[in-house]
């Protein structure tokens, strides 16, 4: 019987690096005393449900209906990453058009007018778009060199990965199984990034209305219907993190406004537990559950 | 039949008589303690061969614990605990000898980006703590040859192997071999997960067929080879079979033949459950099983369970009165040996 031999991969991501025998890393060199490995949301109720903020080397994805803050988290991590201790520039990856540059403008610290300067901005327009520009990111990602008054890029953002599902796809089993397919290759593609160059990567997604099916962690109520993140169980798969971004809306009215909260729905390193926050004009913040 | 002397027979019989008293008063107390702890699982014997899960009721379901020389393959949907209880195991595997555990190494392949660190230090702060309350005459210092128990020494008994594409993942299992050669202290390899570098598309797919069947056997062989325990976590995936879609394991044609055990977990309601599937010897169950702070544990909601009154009284009747018991059986023995006729050894007589 002839052994298996693998072909070589197209896309040349790792040739260079399985060529080296492998080597065993030393977990405590891992831990968060030895390098800076998370990105804080700015807010410390915030952080403190996501133990520190966002995870390095880990793909988060924020799911929730429209409206309910996933964009402006997004402009608001690019905007603290150059001021973090992570100290980085991100690259803006946007499928829902057109980007929101007017909103980013009025986020912007006054102080600091050369913010914008490390946010990089790109559309995307299909999965397979995404995927060339992933590529693209990796070839900046790997040459920090080449642009020397920007900090190097350790945020990415994709805003938002089922926008990017709509057309194209029906529900046939053979292009589900299509779809399937492309959400393994974005998603080893971003891990891939988030390993080998310690980045953050926060990835946006919709949700979809269920009607039956068991609970588990990934349906919520939110707005009065049953929810659940779009793309399935198999991108379900793709992501590390997911954090579920819910509105009540209040019986009462008396406050004004819905109850908005954000809820781990699974995480490697954090239990499950939910806080309250509240979109103002200069951010998304948490707010301890007496506050209104 | 033949005896040697009558006071074998008697001797026999009073044994066996004690021995039948205690057996029922452990088993009465058991049955409303609750299923084994899984600590008192390892002072039994046989946990020189099992990794203990961290939990008693899982650890039954598999017979003891995860075992060596074998492959287990642990599949569910995302968020039910894989990741969790495969780091369980790897901090598990380094439990020392006298406490039960293997003392060995781990080797932790990791293709998705799931082990972080912080929890790992957690999972093993929660190992330790449990190890100092059941053994609370042990000391954090460490004699010749024992591991100390703090969290840092077994971060550092774990070879961390983090992958990006499926080329890295062949290199790493076919490394393996090599690697294990001179690090014979490894009792269990992880692989989180086995199966995600190879949901892309392949153009060729007789390849990836190959390959996986490759690399199952190649495991296979490890784990007999080398006496360890290879554990593959697995993800979910939907499959479109007979008009409707039903949940199983990802590319389980390719791999399903080539594991020993197969363990699902999934939600039942807001419980996690635990289902052996598949098994060389044991019968298809569940078992629940929770995830805390200190990593997989017994889940101690189901295990309440409600020991009514009688079965109370009757426990605190058995443990008043065991030597009463005992004490009567012996009477009882003595008796019927009087009644026939036989000689009872020296010094039995009423005394």
């Amino acid at each position: 019987m002839r052994p298996p031999g693998p072909t070589v991969p197209s896309a040349a991501s790792s040739s260079s690096y399985s060529q080296r025998e492998p080597r065993p890393e030393n977990p405590l060199l891992l831990l968060p005393s030895s390098r800076v490995t998370k990105l804080s949301l700015g807010c410390p109720l915030l952080d403190r449900l996501l133990s520190g903020g966002l995870p390095a080397a880990s793909v988060t994805e924020i799911a929730g209906e429209s409206a309910t803050g996933k964009t402006q988290l997004c402009l608001q991590l690019a905007l603290l990453a150059p001021q973090s201790p992570l100290s980085a520039s991100s690259l803006f990856l946007y499928s829902d058009l057109p980007f929101p540059l007017h909103r980013l403008r009025r986020l912007a610290p006054k102080s600091r007018p050369d913010i914008l300067d490390h946010v990089l901005v790109a559309a995307a327009h299909s999965p397979t778009d995404l995927l060339s520009l992933l590529a693209r990111a990796q070839r900046l990602l790997a040459n920090p060199g080449r642009s020397p008054h920007r900090l190097p890029i350790r945020l990415i953002l994709l805003d938002s990965v089922a926008s990017l599902f709509r057309a194209d796809f029906d529900a046939s089993p053979a292009d589900l199984r299509r779809r399937s397919a492309l959400f393994f290759q974005i998603s080893a593609k971003l891990k891939e990034l988030a390993y080998r160059h310690q980045c953050v990567v926060v990835v946006t997604n919709q949700v979809m209305d269920v009607v039956e099916g068991d609970a588990g962690n990934t349906v919520a109520w939110s707005s009065g219907r049953r929810v659940s993140p779009a793309l399935g169980i198999a991108w379900a798969n793709c992501v590390n993190t997911r954090l579920f971004l819910t509105r009540e809306v209040d019986g009462d009215g008396a406050s004004g406004g819905a109850r908005r909260r954000m809820k781990v729905a699974f995480a490697p390193h954090l239990p499950d537990r939910s806080c309250e926050f509240v979109i103002r004009r200069d951010g998304v913040f948490g707010v301890e559950p007496a506050e209104r | 039949m033949a005896h040697e002397t009558p006071g074998d027979d008697f001797a026999y019989d009073l044994r066996f008589q004690v021995v039948k008293v205690m057996n029922q008063l452990v088993m009465v107390i058991r049955l409303c303690q609750g299923a084994q702890n899984a600590w008192d699982m390892l002072s039994d014997e046989q946990s020189q061969k099992h990794t203990t899960t961290g939990s008693g009721d899982l650890n039954d379901l598999l017979g003891g614990g995860i075992h060596c020389k074998e492959v287990t393959e642990i599949g569910g949907v995302p968020g039910v605990g894989k990741t969790q209880l495969g780091i369980q195991l790897a901090i598990n595997v380094q439990i020392p000898v006298e406490y039960g555990g293997l003392g060995g190494k781990a080797v932790y392949i990791d293709t998705e980006g799931s082990f972080m660190v912080e929890r790992v230090y957690q999972i093993a702060e929660g190992c330790i703590r449990d190890i100092l309350e059941h053994f609370p005459h042990s000391h954090e210092k460490s004699s010749s040859g024992q591991k100390q128990l703090q969290p840092e020494h077994f971060l550092v008994d774990i070879y961390y192997f983090r992958i990006c594409s499926y080329t890295e993942q062949i290199a790493v299992i076919n490394y393996l071999e090599k690697f294990l050669g001179e690090h014979k202290d490894v009792r269990i390899v992880v692989i989180d997960s086995v199966t995600f570098h190879f949901r892309q598309d392949f153009e060729d797919l007789a390849l990836r067929t190959r390959v996986l069947s490759g690399l199952s056997l190649k495991l296979m062989k490890i784990a007999k080879t080398y006496n360890l325990a290879v554990v593959l976590l697995n993800q979910v995936t939907t499959k479109f079979t007979e008009g409707s879609f039903q949940l199983t394991l990802a590319l389980g044609d390719s791999w399903s033949h080539s594991c020993a055990n197969r363990v699902i977990l999934y939600w039942n309601g807001n419980e996690r459950y635990a289902c052996l599937d598949k098994s060389p010897s044991l019968p298809v169950a569940s078992a629940p099983y929770a995830v805390t702070g200190k990593g997989i544990r017994d889940d101690l909601h189901t295990n309440l369970r409600e020991v009514d009154a009688t079965e109370q009284a009757t426990i605190v009747f058995l443990y008043l009165n065991m030597w009463h018991i005992i004490h009567s059986q012996i009477n009882t023995v003595i008796r019927e040996k009087q009644l026939q006729g036989g000689q009872l050894p020296i010094g039995m007589d009423n005394s």
